[in-house]
């Protein structure tokens, strides 16, 4: 018998029906789509124990605390602790993530000169004739640090400068510096014991301070109700996501914070809505409402809005003396739900400018936000984890990534308390990569080492007795028995709180109403990523976990 | 007519046998766990009689899985008996402190997350439901490893066609939306991937 062409079709057409009632087609799809998942160039987490470890971001400086799930001593997945109290609970997106930063494709992973492949030796050498050639500049992006004080050890035994870049919360508290004395960075807003908080463009329900604190009070105090134990007053040009969860919108024209604050503080004084008679703003009522687009009655019942429920605090986005003298006149300084002093023991900074003259070297610190970049003929030596794309930096130098690096974080900017964490290094990198204190301890050996400076530290809490562990339980630092207990508590995870310090002399006069300008904000803010090192998933984690606000619970 | 009919059982017969006999075959090769292990033994010889005991809780609630060797030496410092078995543990793994790299039958890919706690201690699920009846077997379970995934068959389960399965054959992320669905959980992606 012949097998003929229509035999092969007829074969071929019962075989390709029979195909689809076997496993074959279906089984294989399934089995690919798997196999796809664990091609070698993904990284998996390696079989071993699983544990949970506690620890404190140190992607920006709000230091929130985590819970880090291990296995087999990597960090596979990340989430809050809730049993912190400045957190509670409560990450930015970019945290719930953050352990895949250190396998992300922008890692920096060697030492780079001017684009060209170059050692730690070239670096170090570099630096070191740098460094005996001219002055130093030092920038320095988390204030406050161990590694801060080496920077300043450094400056002062070299004669280089040492410079911070500031976080939007520390610069609206730079006028208070000026005025009272006390370093901005002691100074922190009482948002706790607050009524009614105006906020002139802070973005206070998207990270404004610590994530988890005051989205917090707002979910207890405030969501859903029509008549909130903390009302939230957004001015703002336009309608972010902060002005449209606030309890009240109020739309001005751009870069009229300062008019309309002066016109609001014309109102309380003209009509002693206040107990303050002074400073009156040189602004008129109808001159502050021409500028800002409000009219004259919307200042005169907004002024009165601010008085109904006190205490009043009002928070300008940046360094903004105008919103600062408002807080003034409201009577909110040195008081509760005022702007109160966490600390008698911190030292003013000068903050960094990007045009930086008569350096022969700068060294940014891997802590420096990435958008912020200088303007100087000096010889930049950049530290950072992840390259953000173009840079000046004639070096860049690779520093630890996300949980690889031991430091010690200090109060959050703009907290109300004085608090001190510790993070120890969780995981180790997986090419060479030292800190900014690292390196310069190779050019001044006789600075010391972080470790050395956290014992100190340890030590003076626990010599201050004051405050207060925070871990799975709470203990007081005065039923500590030793140092080397509380700072064993602190490795472990636990945070030392504080006692607020309300201080009501902390300004007790202010003369006149300020008419210069704040500083300008410079381009960065503090925790201003480039998109190119998000992790991949923390877009898709907003959108589908709690952080995000349902539309129904939005709208209605 | 009658021929071109033929031609296509013909061709729909080989496809079927090939499909659901050889394919199968040559999809999984079977692998030899390190030593012989028998659940039933251990539970008529020593009267354990809950799963929990071997395969615990931790303090803090998380799951610690196949027991480490630390567990096995509480009983087996020494050779007890005289099997095989025993003497490679014994020399291989306990004494030399050496932790045994089972094969696990349950292996999930790594975005998988899955609390043992909140199943077993929350909805008070029974290890059977999940696993089957392992752990009455008085033999080795053959581990057969998908060639083309990496995982054991076990995820899919034994029956290809996954129709009139036993309880606890089979952990796809079907049989989990299959059992959420039916208890009336909701749990997002976010639940289990995270």
């Amino acid at each position: 018998m012949k097998f003929t062409r229509r035999d092969l079709l007829a074969w071929s057409a019962g075989a390709a029906a029979g195909l689809i009632v076997t496993p074959i087609p279906w089984k294989l799809l399934d089995d690919t789509s798997i196999w796809s998942q664990n091609w070698p160039w993904i990284p998996q987490p390696p079989r071993g124990p699983v544990e949970t470890k506690r620890s404190f971001c140190t992607l920006c400086p709000k230091g929130c605390a985590l819970r880090v799930r291990m296995a087999a001593g990597w960090p596979v997945g990340i989430s809050g602790a809730p049993d912190n109290p400045a957190t509670r609970g409560a990450l930015c997106p970019l945290a719930y993530g953050a352990h895949q930063l250190n396998w992300h494709p922008a890692r920096l992973k060697a030492v780079r000169h001017r684009g060209n492949t170059s050692s730690w030796f070239e670096a170090s050498t570099a630096f070191a004739k740098a460094s005996t050639e001219g002055p130093v500049v030092i920038i320095d992006g988390f204030p406050g640090r161990s590694t801060s004080q080496l920077f300043q050890d450094f400056a002062s035994k070299r004669a280089a400068q040492y410079r911070v870049v500031l976080s939007p919360e520390i610069r609206s508290l730079r006028a208070y510096e000026a005025w009272a004395g006390v370093p901005a960075t002691a100074l922190g807003y009482d948002l706790e014991n607050v009524r009614t908080i105006v906020s002139f463009g802070a973005r206070m329900l998207d990270g404004w301070g610590s994530p988890g604190r005051f989205s917090h009070l707002w979910a207890e105090q405030a969501s859903g109700k029509t008549d909130p134990q903390l009302r939230l007053i957004q001015i703002e040009p336009q309608l972010s996501r902060t002005a449209s969860r606030a309890w009240k919108w109020i739309s001005i024209r751009p870069e009229t914070d300062s008019a309309l604050a002066a016109g609001i503080a014309r109102v309380l004084l003209e009509q002693r809505l206040v107990r303050a008679t002074g400073p009156m703003p040189r602004l008129s009522l109808t001159e502050a409402s021409s500028l800002t687009g409000l009219g004259p009655d919307a200042i005169h019942d907004l002024a009165q809005v601010l008085v109904a429920e006190k205490p009043t605090l009002a928070i300008a986005d940046g360094d903004n003396p105008a919103v600062a003298a408002l807080n003034f006149v409201l009577g909110s300084i040195g008081t509760p739900g005022g702007i109160i002093q966490t600390t008698k023991s911190a030292m003013p900074y000068l903050p960094a400018e990007s045009n930086i003259d008569a350096a022969r070297a700068v060294l940014i610190d891997s802590s420096v936000p990435w958008d912020f970049d200088v303007q100087t003929e000096a010889e930049v030596f950049r530290f950072a984890a992840w390259d953000g794309g173009s840079s000046k930096a004639d070096w860049l130098l690779p520093a630890p990534g996300f949980l690889e690096e031991l430091t010690d974080i200090p109060s959050a900017p703009g907290s109300s308390v004085q608090t001190y964490s510790l993070t120890a290094a969780l995981t180790r990198p997986a090419f060479e990569v030292h800190t900014a204190a690292q390196f310069l301890q190779n050019v001044e050996p006789q600075i010391g080492k972080p470790e050395e400076i956290i014992h100190q530290r340890c030590a003076q809490i626990f010599k201050a007795r004051t405050g207060s562990i925070y871990a799975a339980d709470v203990a007081a630092v005065s039923n500590c028995s030793s140092p080397q207990k509380l700072e064993e508590a602190m490795w472990a995870g636990a945070i030392w709180m504080n006692e607020p310090l309300y201080n009501s002399r902390l300004l007790r006069s202010l003369r006149e109403w300020p008419t210069e300008a704040g500083s300008a904000t410079p381009q960065n803010s503090e925790n201003t990523w480039s998109p190119g090192i998000l992790p991949p998933l923390s877009s898709k984690l907003y959108c589908e976990s709690n952080l995000c606000e349902s539309s129904e619970r939005r709208n209605a | 007519m009658k021929r071109t009919l033929l031609g296509f059982a013909i061709g729909f017969a080989f496809t079927l046998m090939l499909g659901w006999i050889a394919f199968p075959r040559a999809l999984y090769t079977h692998k030899q766990q390190p030593f012989t292990f028998l659940h039933k033994a251990h539970a008529e010889k020593s009267g354990i009689s809950d799963c929990g005991e071997c395969h615990a809780f931790k303090d803090d609630g998380e799951f610690a899985g196949i027991p480490a060797t630390e567990k096995c030496a509480s009983c087996h410092s020494e050779q007890l008996g005289d099997t095989k078995a025993e003497a490679i543990l014994v020399s291989n793994y306990v004494k030399p402190g050496h932790e045994t790299h089972w094969l696990v039958y349950a292996q999930q890919p790594a975005n998988v997350w899955f609390s043992h706690a909140i199943h077993l201690k929350r909805a008070g699920l029974s290890c059977q439901q999940c696993h089957g009846s392992y752990g009455e077997t008085d033999q080795v379970k053959v581990y057969q490893l998908n060639r083309i995934s990496g995982y054991s068959r076990d995820i899919w389960g034994h029956s290809m066609s996954r129709f009139r399965r036993a309880p606890g054959d089979g952990m796809k992320m079907s049989d989990c939306e299959t059992c959420h669905s039916r208890r009336h959980v909701e749990v997002g992606c976010l639940g289990c991937h995270k």
